[in-house]
């Protein structure tokens, strides 16, 4: 797909892609928080798994820029929690729990937000290289 | 005579497009912060070019298409120095090798040079305008 706004700069087309890729994974994070606590629907059934944002450098105006390509399950072991009373208890009694773990969320969190960041002051710096490059001819 | 034969502007101008390709490169780096696998590159240390239409400041070079059953190729990555691999001080469990921090304070740095160099050359340029003003004005 082509942006429809196509950066002059190539640093500034790199740093783009990554946020984009940065805004991909922030989704995920958000589906996996959203979903810490949703358990099957049948008895016994699986809960909701984690997701994890698999990112992989692409080509961006020939230079190497990011994309997220896929998401993958995580296959850690999901808890279990003893509720009889609940719809989805295997005869047993136990439901199984999402492996979604908050706080490794929230470490992720902020490790989309630092690089979120620094893709932006990179756009920024780009930008004042560009502008003092004009002040030349503005005098 | 354009302003390209004065080897100061000529320097100059090698050295904007230097720090303007060095920029690329970090971009890259900072991009991929956290791709698995990835390692840094930089470029080389600016030296400065050998005389002009010496080697390493010709344009890339693309082949011509005359047949529509051509293949076009890979374009070559724009930049005139060849980035290298220089993976920073701290590799992450997945192989990622980028140390944001390092990362930031080599894009100021160049940065600081290309404010540097612009100067530089708005300097030369009033110097120029001075040399060629008529006398007494």
């Amino acid at each position: 797909m082509a942006d429809p706004v196509q950066p002059s700069n190539i640093a500034v087309a790199v740093a783009t892609s990554a946020l984009k890729a940065e805004q991909s994974r922030m989704r995920v994070i958000a589906e996996n928080l959203a979903n810490a606590d949703s358990t099957a629907q049948t008895p016994g059934g699986d809960p909701y798994r984690r997701q994890v944002p698999v990112f992989t450098p692409t080509t961006v105006d020939g230079a190497k820029g990011v994309a997220m390509t896929q998401v993958v399950a995580d296959q850690t072991q999901f808890g279990s929690e003893y509720a009889p009373g609940h719809p989805a208890a295997d005869p047993k009694g136990y439901v199984k729990l999402p492996n979604v773990n908050p706080m490794m969320e929230a470490l992720d969190m902020r490790n989309a937000q630092r690089a979120y960041q620094a893709n932006l002051s990179v756009i920024e710096t780009a930008a004042e290289m560009d502008n003092s490059t004009l002040s030349i001819i503005k005098k | 005579m354009t302003l390209d034969d004065i080897p100061l502007f000529a320097t100059l101008k090698s050295r904007l497009g230097y720090l303007g390709d060095r920029q690329q490169v970090i971009a890259q780096n900072v991009a991929n912060t956290d791709t698995p696998g990835f390692t840094p590159s930089d470029l080389k240390p600016f030296t400065l070019p050998d005389a002009p239409g010496a080697a390493g400041s010709l344009p890339p070079i693309t082949p011509t298409l005359t047949s529509p059953m051509h293949m076009a190729g890979t374009p070559a990555s724009r930049l005139k120095s060849k980035p290298v691999l220089s993976p920073d001080s701290e590799t992450t469990l997945d192989g990622n090798s980028v140390v944001l921090e390092e990362e930031m304070m080599r894009m100021s740095q160049s940065r600081m040079d290309y404010d540097t160099a612009v100067s530089f050359y708005q300097q030369a340029m009033t110097m120029l305008q001075t040399a060629a003003k008529r006398p007494g004005t």
